[in-house]
């Protein structure tokens, strides 16, 4: 399994030149598997430039929406795979009492946001709710579970071999109580993180943003780092970040994660933060205790090109 | 991966009653008493943390509620149970016991839990009756 970052922003694009080294779009991981098969994890403005990247490479493409906020399907449209006849697309989403999937995405995908309405794509697009049980795509098996952010909201966990993957980019899990205080069972997202290779989870606020953010579906990065600790996740991508955090406040911004996560005990080369075009590590860390300045240097890292460590 | 997830919409509201100074119980859609709030817990005289999760009829029996005329309700007419077997509201008025013996007299509220996967549990809110013309304290 191959995890590459097309989008890592949260709530609205950020281009610019502030934005340049970790990128604008909104939420979009590309997912390939062993056996070929393209999984696409929401549909932010960075499925723009992926579904470009893809075009005539896969005849069956998975688009699995975490929920249907704007910043996570925004680019559905612009991606080009939805205009290619011979293309079978399946788009997974949460469930709601109030309208079929279909008909959520169709509000978008239609006058006055849209020239083009749904029944209209050239390719073949199928709308499903995601399972409440694990399925299987290709070479993985998939798993859907509901997790606290605003509106019905799904977190995934994806399953190929030994390597497994968990995607949480807007959470909130511990909106109202500590982590530190609740059990495991508790808590939310637990169960699809837990013992991960490879986290991407929310990570939007400094704590001292969070107050005047809280209850808006969000982690701070001291919740983000408590939760990671908790599922013991073999790796955590800082994700979601938050439109107003440029470059240079995220260098900062992983580089005091990684040094937390160290205090913690634990090895700061498993911090590592999304950036756009980017692939993510899966591979455990060397070892334990590992001086960040073995792996690529927090900081130094955001400076360079590598996103796979902080 | 582990199994024992509690539902989210079990979570959310364990978060808030956790919050609130309201007296309140939670249970699951089995029944059992998965957490009640530290109002709660001063209401009973007892502290979740010292009771642990009870099963249906456990948590009926360990509170005693009582009728007017001092006779204990039966499970299967509290109100916490009518939205659990029924799903739907339900409130009335009854006495409760503490662990001290001390006698309270008590309005309950109890609201069924639907998520978009089907019933979740319930949540039950306590309200303290006090003064001679029952005014809430």
């Amino acid at each position: 399994m191959k995890a590459t970052v097309w989008g890592a922003r949260g709530s609205v694009p950020a281009p610019g030149p502030e934005t340049n080294r970790y990128g604008g779009n909104t939420s979009c991981v590309q997912v390939s598997l062993e056996d070929g098969s393209e999984l696409v994890l929401d549909a932010g403005t960075g499925i723009r430039p992926l579904g470009l990247a893809m075009t005539g490479t896969a005849e069956r493409i998975h688009i699995l929406l975490t929920h249907l906020h704007m910043d996570h399907i925004q680019g559905l449209m612009f991606f080009a795979p939805l205009f290619h006849p011979k293309t079978d697309v399946i788009i997974y989403g949460p469930a709601s009492p109030e309208a079929s999937l279909t008909d959520r995405i169709a509000r978008y995908i239609s006058a006055p946001l849209s020239p083009v309405e749904v029944r209209e794509l050239p390719c073949q697009v199928s709308f499903r709710d995601a399972p409440d049980i694990e399925w299987q795509i290709g070479s993985a098996s998939v798993r859907a579970s509901s997790v606290a952010h605003r509106g019905p909201t799904l977190g995934y966990r994806i399953t190929e071999g030994d390597t497994s993957l968990a995607y949480i980019p807007d959470h909130e899990p511990a909106l109202g109580a500590s982590l530190d205080s609740l059990g495991d069972e508790w808590i939310s997202g637990y169960a699809l993180a837990k013992d991960v290779s490879l986290l991407i989870h929310d990570a939007q606020y400094t704590d001292a943003e969070y107050p005047a953010h809280m209850g808006w579906g969000h982690s701070r990065i001291t919740d983000t780092l408590a939760f990671a600790h908790r599922v013991a996740a073999q790796r955590l991508a800082l994700f979601h970040h938050d439109p107003m955090h440029d470059d240079d406040m995220l260098d900062g911004f992983v580089t005091d994660a990684a040094e937390r996560w160290r205090e913690r005990g634990c090895d700061p080369a498993q911090i590592a933060i999304a950036r756009e075009r980017r692939p993510l590590d899966f591979a455990r860390p060397r070892a334990p205790g590992a001086s960040p300045s073995s792996a690529s240097a927090p900081g130094s890292a955001a400076r360079s090109p590598d996103v796979t460590s902080a | 991966m582990p199994e024992a997830q509690k539902p989210l919409e079990l979570i959310l509201a364990r978060n808030l009653l956790s919050s609130i100074s309201t007296p309140a119980f939670l249970v699951d859609a089995e029944g059992t008493l998965v957490f009640f709030n530290e109002a709660a817990g001063s209401l009973v005289g007892r502290r979740f943390e010292e009771t642990g999760a009870l099963g249906p009829r456990e948590w009926g029996e360990a509170f005693g509620p009582f009728d007017a005329a001092g006779d204990p309700i039966p499970w299967d007419q509290l109100p916490l149970t009518i939205a659990l077997q029924h799903g739907r509201p339900m409130h009335s008025r009854m006495h409760i016991h503490s662990s001290s013996g001390d006698l309270h007299d008590i309005e309950v509220s109890a609201l069924p839990i639907v998520g978009t996967e089907g019933f979740r549990g319930a949540i039950a809110i306590f309200w303290p009756v006090g003064g001679e013309d029952g005014s809430a304290a």
